[in-house]
């Protein structure tokens, strides 16, 4: 665990500064007796540097007893990229062909990946859940969901 | 006065209200008896179905989930050994140990019964309390408001945490979300990139789902999910005897003290509440030998106070705007979705929605008490869906929820996002509760600061000539230092005693 501390104060240190040379680029519009835009940036910069380098100074000097398991596996990171492949491209499906026909195809996919494999249970599931979801929103609680680009 | 009451009264058992009860309570059984989901993030999933409801029926929708919630998570901790949620964790010690003795119905309804008993204490003491509390508070000017903001977060970043540094990074976290988006003050537009979508700020909604229900997907895709065992044998005597209960009224007591206590302080939360509970409960009581080898008073005193807790963390939340803990935070988030601003002007401006409010949780924990007495064996059942049903369904809610808030895929492409940043912040050990609070509570932070500064013509001192203000800040500042300074006290005192016991 000291390593990845080390790591992410490095990384928060380095993230404060970027955040300090977008605060300096905000437009300056001073009204009489007022603070301006970048006095609350300011205070989040300063107080995140410090609270950065205090991560720092306590992991290096005082060690650390929290024991996590930090390492990504090649399966978390596969099913933390093929999650956010699969959203991405559901989001834009459903604006094309509408929420109806393309969601059971993603609740079918999210369970394979789940590790779903059978047939029968995938099939039903993704239907009737897309449906029940469907029928909660629009029917009724009336939320309107997209109906699609094509149709 | 009384024509509000009444006038709420009316309100909340209106059929449409009453249906939402009954659907909450039904919802917060399934979530709560499900290892592995939690109240808040149930809480996240029905909150984008609350946007188009009247505010009276969203939150008997939501109170009778958080009610029910929290009894649910008894079901699995008896009778598997698994808390269902982590406010049951200490009630799986006896009740687990009951069940395997098989009196699984026994500790089944000892805790149904403890949760009712908890959830009514913490009402009354709600309804006792807050309307004072709300009283004193509405005489609170910027500086103060401020304080007591920066008191909530304080307190939230450093309680309970891990790490009080990562507590408090986190909350900055939240805070620096919160910058994006047009200033409060004058509307010039910060950190915004030119992209229109974001003029409006960062809604806390998509985060809030983000955080809560995504990395419990990718937790369940990782393939890091327990199997679960199955509970096999017959449970029967469900509904407990006046004569038991009598003898546990005592020890519920205690607990619904001790919940309601540690629920009213932002930051503590449910399973301390429940531990702390347990221990009191041991030492007063006469069976304390028998505890952890399935004595009932073990099942009654954690049951009691995670549902007392409940009440408790109403009182800062409604009287002024501060969460008790992650659900109320959710909560707060659902009234100003309607446009209700939890504080002291609450009180004030909608007393018959304060009094509806009320009127709700009582309608909501007698509902989880019926309900649920006559209903244990269904949920028992609900123990085997396997979280690969589960998880898509609450990915396909978590996108839909999101798309609904404004009818747009940007609020779910925030929502992701934000879920990938609370899974990387869970997996390294940051909370995520101090950066969620600190979104929905960061707009007020900011505005009541410079309120304040304005009023002083930038003098900063506004704040400690106000003593008030002063108070709430010098406790933010202890509970900052506090975790650090404990230690190195313990270490000097055992020091001390060391050398006096040689001399």
């Amino acid at each position: 665990m000291k390593k990845i501390n080390i790591i992410i104060s490095t990384v928060l240190i380095i993230f404060s500064g970027f955040y300090a040379f977008l605060t300096t680029n905000l437009p300056t519009r001073n009204l009489p007796n007022t603070l301006g835009i970048t006095f609350m940036p300011w205070v989040l910069v300063i107080c995140l540097l410090g609270l950065s380098i205090l991560l720092l100074f306590n992991t290096i000097f005082r060690g650390t007893k929290e024991e996590y398991n930090y390492h990504i596996s090649l399966k978390e990171g596969s099913g933390i990229l093929s999650l956010t492949a699969i959203v991405f491209l559901y989001v834009k499906a459903m604006n094309v062909f509408g929420y109806l026909l393309i969601t059971p195809i993603f609740v079918a996919i999210l369970m394979l990946i789940c590790g779903s494999r059978k047939w029968k249970e995938i099939v039903i599931i993704s239907i009737v859940g897309s449906f029940g979801v469907y029928f909660f929103f629009q029917k009724i609680f009336q939320v309107l969901l997209p109906d699609g680009a094509i149709f | 006065m009384n024509g509000q009451v009444f006038a709420a009264l009316v309100d909340v058992v209106q059929i449409q209200n009453i249906f939402a009860s009954i659907f909450g309570v039904i919802f917060g059984l399934f979530i709560g008896s499900t290892p592995g989901l939690t109240i808040s993030l149930g809480m996240v999933l029905l909150l984008p179905l609350t946007f188009k409801l009247p505010a009276v029926t969203a939150i008997c929708l939501l109170l009778g989930l958080y009610a029910s919630g929290m009894t649910g998570g008894s079901i699995s901790a008896i009778l598997l050994n698994i808390p269902g949620t982590p406010s049951a964790s200490a009630t799986a010690i006896d009740g687990y140990e009951m069940a395997k003795k098989g009196r699984a119905g026994q500790a089944l309804g000892i805790a149904v019964v403890s949760s009712f008993f908890g959830g009514i204490f913490g009402l009354t003491c709600l309804v006792l309390v807050a309307p004072i509390i709300a009283k004193v508070a509405l005489k609170f000017g910027a500086p103060e408001l401020f304080a007591l903001v920066l008191l909530g977060l304080t307190l939230i970043c450093s309680f309970g945490q891990r790490s009080v540094i990562k507590g408090l990074i986190s909350g900055v976290f939240g805070l620096i979300v919160m910058t994006v988006g047009l200033d409060p003050m004058m509307g010039t537009p910060r950190f915004t990139f030119g992209v229109v979508d974001l003029q409006a700020g960062i809604s806390f909604l998509p985060a809030m789902i983000g955080l809560f229900a995504i990395p419990q997907i990718l937790v369940g895709i990782a393939g890091n999910v327990p199997i679960i065992a199955e509970y096999k044998s017959k449970i029967t005597g469900v509904l407990p005897k006046i004569k038991d209960i009598a003898k546990l009224t005592k020890t519920m007591i205690v607990g619904s003290l001790v919940g309601t206590g540690i629920g009213a302080i932002p930051g503590a939360g449910g399973p301390i509440a429940v531990f702390l509970s347990y221990d009191y409960a041991r030492k007063i009581s006469k069976n304390s030998s028998k505890f952890g080898k399935g004595e009932p008073e073990g099942v009654a005193a954690p049951e009691s106070a995670n549902n007392a807790v409940a009440g408790g963390a109403l009182i800062p939340m409604l009287t002024l705007g501060i969460p008790g803990d992650p659900i109320t935070a959710i909560l707060l988030g659902a009234l100003m979705i309607q446009g209700l601003i939890p504080g002291p002007l609450l009180f004030q401006q909608t007393p018959q929605f304060v009094y509806s409010v009320f009127w709700a949780f009582l309608v909501a924990n007698i509902m989880n008490l019926c309900i649920t007495l006559s209903t244990i064996k269904l949920w028992v059942r609900v123990l085997k869906v396997p979280e690969r049903i589960l998880l898509p369904i609450i990915a396909t809610f978590c996108v839909v929820g999101t798309y609904a808030l404004k009818n747009t895929f940007f609020d779910t492409g925030i929502m992701f996002c934000f879920g990938l940043v609370g899974y990387f912040m869970k997996k390294y050990g940051f909370p995520i509760v101090p950066m969620l609070l600190a979104i929905i509570l960061g707009p007020n932070l900011e505005e009541h600061l410079r309120m304040s500064l304005i009023i002083s013509q930038g003098d900063p001192t506004i704040f400690i000539t106000h003593p008030i203000s002063l108070i709430f800040i010098i406790i933010s500042i202890f509970s900052f230092i506090s975790p650090f300074i404990t230690p190195a006290m313990k270490t000097k005192l055992k020091n001390i005693c060391k050398i006096g016991i040689g001399n």
